[in-house]
């Protein structure tokens, strides 16, 4: 069901429109229309099932532009719907896609159009910056959309309401959402339907659909595909001619078989593969009529195996018997083995459309690859009867039924079969011609202008029975009605008008009919038998084994390249001399070789809560490559105060391993490792004040030991870290009176070189400008893993910060290093703040700069909680303060 | 009749590196051979259909990275497998003893069900041969598992391999496998009819009798 017709109306014609992609869930409906370069998704609403124009009114229209993105949720499971969210601007649009085919168009056309338009069509705009795509040509359909619009008055304006979109999606309204893309060749001025589609079919995303809906066997393409090879290559594994199937059908009319069945069953040169032998009216007593038992089975069952040709022997199959109608089913011995499936059914269509005295009887059965159907039935008699007796044809067709070994699998109908042989006394008439004329024309043997007359023929030629069936040209004598014991017509009172009653007709393919005859020797009955030999093209199973295997590999051969791939440029990287905060990074890039486009994603490891570690980062950790694109992602490492500590002391190394996984595809590992030069950013006062030596002097394996407490320089630690004095003593020396002293940054390259100063050698004086070396000090302040004051003694700093002794207290039990660090850096501050008149400086200033570095709360902070940390720092800050509030 | 039953079963292989896991899955599912060794860094895997018993098996087969240091990251793939290769080479006695270890994390990441084979690679490499057939047989009898030596190479006993252990999955999951059919015929069917109800009650619902059936 297309609703796409009802959309193009509202289109205007010059726009080249094409439809790529259509798509029906809860009304939803998407589509892509193209103009020119510009790219837009147009979102429709309707109020049922879009036949017109009038039924659907636009929505709101998205361009594709640069602030648009689009983002596909993961399949929860193969057929389940797709989730898809797009963004523009402020706005997020989140809807379902009902999953196939469709949506993969839909999808795979829009990320075509998004990257098209952030990877190609951005140098295009960029050549002239004048040009940027002003979707001038939507201004119709705004107009327009006002004529059209049911549900809604006024169209809303560009980008806006999509929220609003989301809103009324809850309430079950339904809305057509549609999409222009930028195909060039498109835009030349497709008029009709066949040249779009033509171009749709042509464009370039169709292996990518092709390869997804292969994958999914829900939609059984596969199965169609091989089968539809199969077929294609059907002359490399059969074989004509080469199974022989015998069908004879007799109406024996109660007699017993009283003479040899050998000229009917065994008048062809060779031996038969298969025989199929039906009788009706094999029993015309009440007791076969109600019991369905009759001693003329046996009878006639051992005169036909006798009767088989003597060339070959036969195992019988199957025999099936319903009142008179009889079939049975011989094969040779040889074949036996590839006979499975065998089924027997019969159907009564005689008195209540129930009864047994006609009907039919069915042997179905599984030969090399055919599933087979031989059925013998009796229909209706009477001349004037011909209707009845496809009303019989058709009921036997309808109720025959077989059951399947696998009981949830529907019963198998005849018309399912490979191949169909009906035989049996159809009693169809020779009708409109005189008993004389008939006559006359059997002893002048013109059987071809007698069969015009015969009713069979003729209700064939109608369709109104034997569709699909093929019968033989007939070349013999009406089998029907004679005197019993002799070929003379019937001269009962009756006087019958002869009939080609007993016949044989098939259905199937690559059937060749040998013989088609009847059988005036035989003369127990007022019928004489009739034989056909079928022979059938029979499958090769060897090579009909190989065709498969071959189409077979050569669809998982197309599945298989149709995998995403991608090629990277490298799968190992190092970065060399890692430092604090000194930013490294390295271009990693993805070409994908595939066949289709792909979408790559850098994956969670299993136990860890982000795709890497957290010095480093990949720079985009998703995307989306174009066949044959390529995309450059940057993989950054940065060392800050969070990651530093463990990498100082050995505990973490610069080692991750990436997973980058591409969507239904493979998986990638990319390794990168570094060697961290430790430094004294990040590492604990108390390990620095244990080391007298620079860090980078230090043996390796020391800070670990020390990080660990075995440390032998323990009696003797430095009072404070030299670093820390470094920095301070460089500023009380050359920035006391420094303007604007610690609220003016510093210089990265100046940040560099100090921190290579303080890991490396103790020179006089620190390289750098002074507001640089400030900045130093407040970044090893915040670096430190334990703040000046541990973490386990903010709460009660916090607590008695209206209590300057209190404070002084609380101090004064902190950790030597720690409380050593706290006197020395408030005493220095305190230095400072008797230049207030140069280094412009306040205590206010200065407490609010130091307090967020010296006091840290494990967790965030509060603003209450920040109040009262600058409070607590205050009054070591000023004394004067501290001495009046102790006085009070 | 022709069953149209799909039935997907995941496939691993492991084993040191070098050892020609990747080599193996080419062989069998492309016939091919590439003699110059590319580790692989990831996990690659490929599709490949087989008929077993009238039944359409399609398997994917993972191939992963065999160095140590991505194994961490491997073993994660092992819950997602139904069968597993565990895959030495004949001339490395060394890929030889760590089967055990392989057998081992094999035990602890993957399903209880797993149905594993021992595969010794590179039997056409006779003289360099370190690990004899007969200790091959000692350990995979030791294991109760299956055993082959192949040879991507001079495809040896290649499809043997990967059709043997799709065969033990099949006969493994035999009784979840009615579950995982799935009838062409009864899907196509089952749509027809949704598709017919769908527009039936399209029908009810609107005046619109020419309708767009």
């Amino acid at each position: 069901m297309d609703q796409s017709a009802a959309i193009s109306k509202t289109l205007e014609n010059e726009e080249n429109c094409t439809i790529v992609s259509f798509i029906l869930v809860f009304l939803f409906v998407f589509r892509l229309v193209t103009s020119q370069v510009e790219v837009k998704i147009f979102i429709y609403k309707n109020r049922r099932m879009a036949i017109t124009a009038e039924d659907v009114s636009l929505e709101d229209i998205i361009p594709i532009s640069f602030d648009f993105a689009v983002a596909e949720g993961e399949l929860l499971s193969c057929g389940s719907d797709i989730t898809v969210r797009m963004s523009y601007q402020q706005e997020e649009l989140n809807f379902k896609l009902p999953f196939g085919s469709h949506s993969r168009l839909f999808l795979s056309e829009l990320n075509r159009a998004w990257s098209g338009k952030s990877y190609n069509n951005i140098k295009k705009v960029c050549k002239s910056p004048a040009v940027v795509p002003n979707f001038e040509w939507i201004n119709k359909y705004q107009k327009n959309s006002k004529s059209l619009g049911v549900g809604k008055q006024v169209p809303a304006p560009l980008g806006t309401p999509l929220n609003k979109l989301s809103q009324q999606r809850k309430t079950g309204l339904f809305f057509i959402p549609e999409m222009t893309t930028c195909v060039h060749q498109f835009s030349q001025g497709i008029t009709s339907r066949e040249d779009r589609d033509e171009l749709v079919r042509s464009s370039s995303h169709t292996p990518s659909n092709k390869a997804q809906i292969l994958a999914m066997p829900q939609f059984g393409l596969r199965d169609n595909l091989i089968r539809c090879e199969l077929l294609k290559n059907e002359e490399q594994y059969t074989y004509l001619e080469d199974f022989s199937f015998f069908l004879g059908t007799y109406n024996v009319n109660g007699q017993t078989p009283k003479e040899s069945l050998r000229p009917w069953l065994s008048c062809t040169l060779n031996p038969p593969d298969v025989y199929c032998v039906g009788f009706q009216e094999l029993d015309l007593s009440k007791e076969a009529f109600f019991f369905n038992d009759t001693p003329k089975e046996p009878e006639w069952t051992k005169a036909v195996s006798e009767a088989l040709h003597p060339d070959a022997t036969y195992a019988l199959v199957k025999l099936v018997r319903l009142v008179g109608i009889m079939l049975i089913l011989y094969v040779k011995k040889e074949h036996a083995e590839f006979i499975s499936d065998v089924e027997a059914e019969s159907v009564g269509t005689g008195i209540m459309g129930r009864m047994g005295n006609k009907g039919a009887v069915a042997i179905r059965f599984h030969f090399h690859n055919s599933n087979i159907c031989v059925v013998n039935s009796h229909l209706a008699a009477h001349i004037e009867e011909y209707e009845r007796r496809n009303q019989d044809f058709k009921d036997i067709c309808a109720r025959m039924e077989f059951h399947q070994l696998d009981n949830s699998r529907p019963p198998f109908t005849i018309i399912k079969h490979d191949v169909v042989f009906w035989i049996g006394d159809l009693n169809y008439r020779i009708s409109n011609l005189d008993v004389k004329d008939v006559k006359e024309l059997i002893s002048k043997k013109d059987f071809e202008a007698l069969h015009n007359y015969d009713q069979l023929k003729r209700q064939i030629d109608e369709e109104a029975v034997f569709v699909g069936f093929v019968e033989g040209e007939i070349n013999f004598q009406p089998t029907y009605k004679y005197d019993t014991g002799s070929d003379t017509w019937d001269t009962s009172e009756k006087c019958r008008v002869p009939a080609w009653c007993d016949r044989i007709l098939w259905k199937g393919k690559n059937i060749t009919q040998q013989h088609y005859q009847s059988h005036m020797a035989l003369k127990i009955s007022d019928h004489k038998p009739v034989s056909s030999l079928l022979v059938t093209g029979r499958i090769n199973s060897e090579t009909y084994k190989k065709t498969f295997e071959e189409i077979v590999r050569n669809i998982d051969k197309l599945e298989n390249e149709c995998i995403p791939s991608v090629t990277l440029s490298k799968q190992e990287f190092h970065f060399k001399d890692v430092k604090y905060m000194q930013h490294q990074a390295e271009t990693l890039t993805l070409y994908n070789d595939g066949q289709v486009p792909c979408q790559f994603e850098f994956i969670q490891k299993p136990n860890e809560s982000t795709y890497c570690k957290s010095w480093l980062t990949a720079n985009p950790h998703k995307g989306f490559i174009a066949q044959g694109g390529s995309v450059d992602i940057e993989l950054e490492v940065f060392v800050n105060h969070m990651t530093a500590p463990n990498l100082n002391s050995g505990k973490e190394q610069i080692e991750d391993i990436l997973v980058l996984h591409l969507e239904r595809g493979k998986d990638y590992f990319i390794s990168v490792s570094g060697n961290y030069l430790p430094s004294c950013y990040g590492t604990s006062l108390r390990l620095l004040c244990l080391m007298r030596e620079p860090i980078h002097d230090m043996p390796p394996g020391t800070i670990e030991t020390l990080t660990n407490g075995n440390d032998m320089n323990a009696e003797n630690p430095l009072a404070i870290p030299k670093e820390l004095w470094m920095m301070v003593d460089h500023l009380f020396r050359h920035a006391i009176k420094q303007e604007d002293i610690f609220q003016q940054p510093g210089l990265r390259s100046d940040f560099a070189e100090i921190r290579d100063c303080l890991d490396t050698g103790m020179p006089d004086s620190l390289p750098g400008s002074n507001h640089s070396v400030a900045e130093a000090l407040l970044l090893f302040l915040d670096a430190l893993p334990e703040p000046v004051v541990p973490y386990s003694f903010y709460q009660q700093c916090l607590d008695c910060c209206s209590n300057a002794s209190h404070c002084e207290k609380v101090i004064s039990m902190l950790p030597q290093c720690h409380q050593n660090v706290f006197n020395y850096l408030t005493a220095f501050l305190r230095e400072l703040l008797k230049h207030t008149a140069n280094n412009r400086l306040d205590v206010n200033i200065l407490s609010t700069i130091f307090a967020s570095l010296i006091l840290k709360p494990p967790t965030k902070q509060d603003f209450a909680e920040k109040r009262k940390t600058q409070e607590f720092f205050y009054y070591f800050l000023n004394p004067e303060s501290s001495t009046a509030q102790t006085s009070v | 009749m022709a069953k149209q039953y799909d039935v997907l079963f995941r496939l691993l292989l492991l084993g040191d590196s070098g050892v020609g896991k990747t080599c193996l899955l080419c062989r069998f599912t492309d016939n091919e051979f590439h003699p110059s060794h590319i580790s692989t860094i990831g996990v690659d895997f490929k599709m490949k259909t087989l008929l077993i018993d009238g039944i359409k098996v399609r398997i994917q087969i993972w191939d992963t990275a065999g160095q140590e240091r991505y194994q961490t990251i491997t073993k994660q793939y092992y819950r997602r497998a139904q069968g597993i290769f565990l895959v030495y080479d004949i001339t490395s006695e060394r890929s030889f003893q760590h089967i055990m270890k392989w057998a081992s994390d094999v035990d602890e990441y993957a399903p209880e069900k797993v149905q594993k084979i021992l595969v010794g690679n590179k039997s056409d490499e006779v003289e360099k041969r370190q690990v004899a057939t007969a200790q091959g047989i000692k350990l995979a009898t030791a294991y109760g598992m299956d055993f082959f030596e192949t040879s991507a190479f001079t495809n040896h006993n290649i499809t043997e391999t990967f059709t043997r252990l799709a065969e033990q999955v099949l006969a493994a999951n035999k009784r979840d496998l009615d579950l995982l059919r799935i009838s062409i015929n009864d899907e196509i069917n089952l749509a027809a009819l949704e598709e017919e109800e769908g527009l039936r009650e399209c029908a009810g619902g609107d005046q619109d009798k020419s309708c767009w059936c």
